[in-house]
């Protein structure tokens, strides 16, 4: 009897510490400020690397002197929100990472980036904060505007058809 | 008359080799019968009938051999091949991509080969790695006005910009990218600024309401897009400067796309690079939808060209020439500036 209790018990123990092990892993504490804030950083900084990248900073993507930035300024016409989609230079339905290769490779003649690489992050993470807000609408043939007004600081932006805004 | 005149043109354009077979068509039913109507029209008001270039934007690379100096070389080839022949050709800014001396010697010698007179004016690329010194020592002052045929030209430097690099400790090849990024916040609005207010003032003080005039600048005379610098901070001024003439025609390049307005009495039309096509920017507005077709990446030719202009004392057509068929139906006809 007493072994059989104590194997109960046992059982009992072991489950328990199992469920507490379960629910220790899921109820993690929500996000500080301080950590949120952290995290933010972080995309920030890999979205401000790939700003640069997109204007040039790394001498292997280009051996004509082209940057991402010459065609796409503020990454307009770049649409990431449109992907993956045919892509007709690939000839597949293709995620933007290839498309960026492609434009690397051809209208840059540079070497291509590794697709899971920190500078292909990047990159696509420049692409994607400039138009985040937008509605994501993979294989949208018709290009969407960026909202650089939302990213961008500086001198004014906003077009009246004529004169200068102040 | 008119059929052989065609004939001839599209002779002369099937030898430059630049343009598909669908422009050519627009150039028969369109450009060349605007062409035609200049020739024959009567003068008026002291005004002969002429047509001249525009080439601009060509961003030129210190790496030899880059394309670029081809597509330069293409657009030169193309406008020598116009018929009837221009009187001058325009360049409206950014031989240069980054303002070294040896890309614009390099665009100057590849501009030489133009059979016509040739007349530039600098855009930021060509300008502030020395402040426009090679600049000058090139292609000489970037402020000027000329008649012809009865036709008043002034060219202007809407690209100057107020001094963003002496306080922030920047060296000139850090200046000179400031200007080079498009979207890039620093450098601030550009402008013509006093001096060549001044000068405009005077050059068109005696000058008759009914003389046509022309005006060129690197960036547009309206607000169209400031945040990548599509605009010319002091371009209101000179509206008002320009005020007293019955029509202004203003042609500009920088925006490597097709674009026009027109207020008051002055009509704007951008130009095509012969690099590579911008975007349209992400903002609606109500003047004529003349956009071009969206660019093919995969063509090198999609999307850029030079252009002709035809003037006579109604005013003047431009008819964009594009190296590939880029052209909207809209477009192909001309625009009436």
């Amino acid at each position: 009897m007493k072994s059989k209790n104590g194997k109960v018990y046992l059982a009992v123990g072991a489950v328990s510490i199992g469920l507490l092990g379960a629910v220790s892993l899921r109820a993690r504490p929500p996000f500080t400020e301080a950590q949120l804030a952290e995290q933010q950083q972080e995309l920030l900084d890999v979205v401000n690397h790939g700003r640069d990248l997109w204007h040039g900073s790394n001498p292997e993507m280009s051996t004509n002197g082209l940057a991402c930035g010459n065609c796409h300024p503020d990454a307009a016409a770049s649409n990431p929100q449109t992907f993956p989609k045919w892509v007709s230079e690939i000839g597949d339905v293709a995620p933007m990472r290839e498309m960026i290769n492609w434009c690397i490779v051809h209208p840059q003649n540079g070497k291509a980036l590794d697709v899971s690489g920190k500078d292909m992050v990047a990159l696509e993470a420049y692409a994607f904060y400039l138009y985040r807000g937008q509605k994501i609408e993979p294989g949208l043939a018709m290009p969407t505007p960026p909202d650089p007004v939302k990213s961008g600081v500086g001198f004014p932006h906003k077009p009246s058809g004529v004169g200068v805004d102040k | 008359m008119s059929d052989e005149t065609d004939v001839t043109r599209r002779r002369f354009l099937g030898l430059a080799g630049n343009a598909g077979l669908a422009t050519f068509a627009a150039r028969a039913i369109g450009v060349n019968t605007g062409l035609i109507e200049v020739l024959s029209a009567a003068t008026k008001n002291g005004v002969q009938p002429f047509s001249f270039a525009i080439i601009t934007d060509s961003h030129l690379f210190s790496i030899d051999n880059h394309k670029f100096d081809k597509a330069l070389a293409d657009a030169v080839a193309q406008v020598n091949a116009l018929t009837p022949a221009v009187d001058f050709v325009m360049y409206t800014g950014d031989i240069a991509q980054n303002g070294r001396e040896d890309q614009l010697v390099k665009g100057k010698k590849i501009l030489s080969a133009l059979k016509a007179p040739l007349k530039v004016i600098p855009g930021e690329h060509d300008w502030y790695l020395d402040m426009g010194k090679a600049w000058n020592g090139l292609f000489g002052k970037e402020t000027w006005s000329y008649d012809h045929k009865g036709v008043h030209f002034i060219g202007l430097n809407s690209i100057l910009v107020r001094d963003f690099w002496t306080g922030a400790g920047m060296t000139p090849v850090e200046r000179m990218s400031t200007m080079e990024m498009l979207e890039s916040p620093i450098a601030g609005p550009w402008g013509v600024r006093d001096a060549q207010l001044e000068f405009l003032k005077k050059d068109v003080q005696k000058l008759s309401a009914s003389t046509p005039v022309v005006i060129f600048t690197h960036s547009p005379l309206w607000d169209y897009y400031p945040r990548w610098n599509f605009q010319t901070e002091d371009a209101p001024q000179i509206r008002e400067i320009l005020a007293k003439f019955d029509h202004v025609t203003s042609l500009h390049g920088h925006v490597h796309q097709t674009i026009y307005n027109k207020f008051g009495n002055m009509s704007s039309a951008g130009a095509l690079s012969t690099s590579w096509p911008w975007p349209y920017p992400p903002v609606k507005l109500d003047y004529p939808g003349s956009q071009m077709n969206q660019s093919d990446p995969a063509n090198t030719k999609d999307g850029m060209g030079s252009q002709s202009v035809s003037v006579d004392a109604g005013g003047a057509t431009v008819a964009y020439e594009p190296f590939a068929n880029s052209l909207t139906p809209f477009l192909k006809d001309g625009l009436k500036v």
